[in-house]
């Protein structure tokens, strides 16, 4: 009779390390300074120009300033990471609407909240799934982001105005401040 | 197509199917599959793969640092041990992985993308006999399983190790049939032109893997012509199709039958000569890019857009002498030339390698088999 053996585990994880701690809350955004990083998709710039001023305008929050990444498709670089974490207090950044970058946004506002700062990730709802996946591997199963109405790319000024008041709620809610 | 021995000598085995389908079932709930069954993999079995290499089982052979995995020689036996191979096609994997490794958009998240792109393995040297890898007649179809395997193997892996399951980490709109299983063997025996992997340097009776990342494969059918430039610009209205181009560029993999690749040699072409000529003649007129929106690049991304749209900015053939000739092609060496298929008709293919911006001048990577 043969002998019986366990069936192995092809996937590699069970060395993966789990940090799902989220980064302190700010009491209220009054004076905070805003980092804004553009993944370089078409009108993440607008988006994330009209929540900053969203809550520059009602929330009291301080200067906004908005970075760019190298490349859309991978997680931010780590020279931009510590430049953003040095010079802001909290960040939101957009936007995932493709299959790379949905989960790049979302494994970049999982190192900045382990980097300690307050974190919207915008994916396009999409990839809603794609970011949860991403999430998962990065060892922060819940990680809490916005998923904007797809698609976001062929949208007219006013249209995205209107994505980001709609959005405004779920970025408050995630960042821990009352609306 | 090898056939077991033991077929022919011994009565088919008793099963306990419940058992089988068991163990089947479980690997379907885990989703370590690519939805087909896999082979169960334990321990003794692996040992047996990693056997055939004399690697530290635990070297890692690919990372994708943004996933936060690592695909060492160890799981990539047990994900072939899963896809089907024999133990002795371990090293071709092997190989395999190496390749893809030196590949720059797999580990920047291209298997992610909606662009739905898939890896495309090209075999080449006397590991192709030895394992009884095809190349001659139904390359790209089903029913050999050295070339079924190998293909799977590596995409279990992408599937298991790195997480790319469809509808999650794979957004891929469409994706490819070459996700589930991609590898070609040269037909060295039947072609004019020395083998691909001596193009590298290699010797013939070296074994080597070319890993390209790819998305379309389009046939040519030319059956009716012995003129060399007439069956050459057959390849090339295919290779500078519009609806390949992301940014300014495209890149191709000719895979020539050797009826086809006989009439290139007759006339005295090389390798060479073909490449040259696809490279010369892969040009669209400005107006057939205007037609479907694609006349300039976007300034944040240089992708292909309309000259209309507020984005744009002119693309590189705007500020050449000819504006109003756009080259599809940015290097005569980003087409490659290979043989394999069956003798028997002119029915040839173009393979589409994927490329973004800024394009490959060497758009694949390879690696020796058995190591260096």
């Amino acid at each position: 009779m043969a002998t019986h053996e366990l069936l192995l585990d092809p996937t590699g994880t069970d060395d993966g390390a789990q940090d799902s701690t989220l980064s302190p809350r700010p009491v209220s955004l009054r004076g905070l300074t805003i980092g804004l990083l553009d993944n370089t998709k078409p009108n993440s710039t607008m988006l994330l120009e009209e929540i900053a001023s969203q809550l520059q305008q009602h929330h009291g929050a301080g200067e906004a300033r908005l970075y760019t990444k190298d490349y859309f498709g991978t997680p931010v670089s780590d020279s931009l990471l510590e430049q953003i974490v040095d010079e802001c207090d909290v960040v939101i950044t957009a936007v995932g609407d493709c299959g790379s970058c949905s989960a790049a946004t979302v494994a970049d506002g999982i190192m900045f909240e382990r980097a300690g700062i307050p974190t919207v990730s915008i994916t396009s709802d999409s990839f809603l799934m794609s970011g949860r996946a991403m999430a998962q591997v990065q060892g922060f199963p819940g990680f809490d982001f916005y998923a904007v109405r797809h698609p976001m790319a062929s949208l007219s000024a006013a249209e995205v105005r209107e994505r980001a008041l709609t959005a405004m709620p779920d970025v408050l809610r995630i960042l821990g401040v009352e609306g | 197509m090898s056939t077991s021995t033991l077929e022919e000598e011994v009565a088919p085995p008793e099963v306990d199917a419940d058992k089988v389908r068991e163990v089947l079932e479980y690997y379907w709930a885990k989703e370590w599959t690519d939805g087909l069954p896999v082979v169960p993999a334990t321990e003794t079995y692996v040992d047996q793969f990693l056997a055939t290499v004399g690697r530290d089982p635990e070297e890692v052979l690919f990372t994708i640092t943004h996933l936060n995995r690592r695909l060492t020689v160890r799981l990539a036996a047990i994900n072939a041990a899963m896809a089907g191979c024999r133990p002795e096609y371990f090293p071709v994997v092997l190989a395999a992985w190496e390749a893809i490794a030196k590949e720059p958009h797999p580990a920047r998240g291209i298997w992610q993308s909606t662009t739905g792109t898939a890896p495309f393995l090209v075999v080449n040297g006397p590991i192709r006999e030895e394992i009884g890898l095809n190349s001659r007649g139904n390359i790209f179809g089903s029913g050999f399983r050295a070339n079924a395997t190998i293909g799977r193997a590596i995409r279990l892996a992408c599937i298991n190790v790195f997480g790319l399951h469809p509808h999650k980490l794979d957004q891929a709109t469409q994706g490819t049939p070459a996700k589930y299983s991609a590898c070609i063997a040269e037909n060295e025996e039947e072609s004019p032109w020395p083998p691909l992997h001596t193009e590298y340097g290699f010797d013939r009776s070296d074994s080597v893997v070319t890993a390209y990342v790819i998305r379309s494969v389009m046939h040519i059918e030319a059956r009716h012509t012995m003129e060399p430039e007439q069956l050459a610009l057959d390849f090339v209205d295919s290779i500078r199709r519009t609806g390949a181009l992301i940014h300014e560029y495209t890149s191709a993999l000719l895979v020539v039958v050797p009826e086809h690749a006989a009439v290139f040699a007759a006339a005295g072409w090389t390798k060479d000569d073909l490449r040259n000529f696809v490279f010369t003649h892969a040009v669209r007129r400005r107006s057939d890019l205007v037609e479907v929106g694609k006349d300039a690049l976007s300034q944040k991304t240089r992708w292909r857009l309309s000259s209309s749209h507020p984005d744009s900015m002119p693309d590189t053939a705007s500020a050449s002498d000819e504006p109003d000739v756009v080259r599809a092609i940015s290097h005569p060496s980003s087409i490659q030339i290979m043989v394999a298929g069956a003798n028997n008709a002119g029915v040839s293919a173009v393979v589409e390698v994927f490329t973004l911006n800024p394009p490959r001048e060497h758009p694949y990577s390879y690696s020796k088999v058995g190591g260096l």
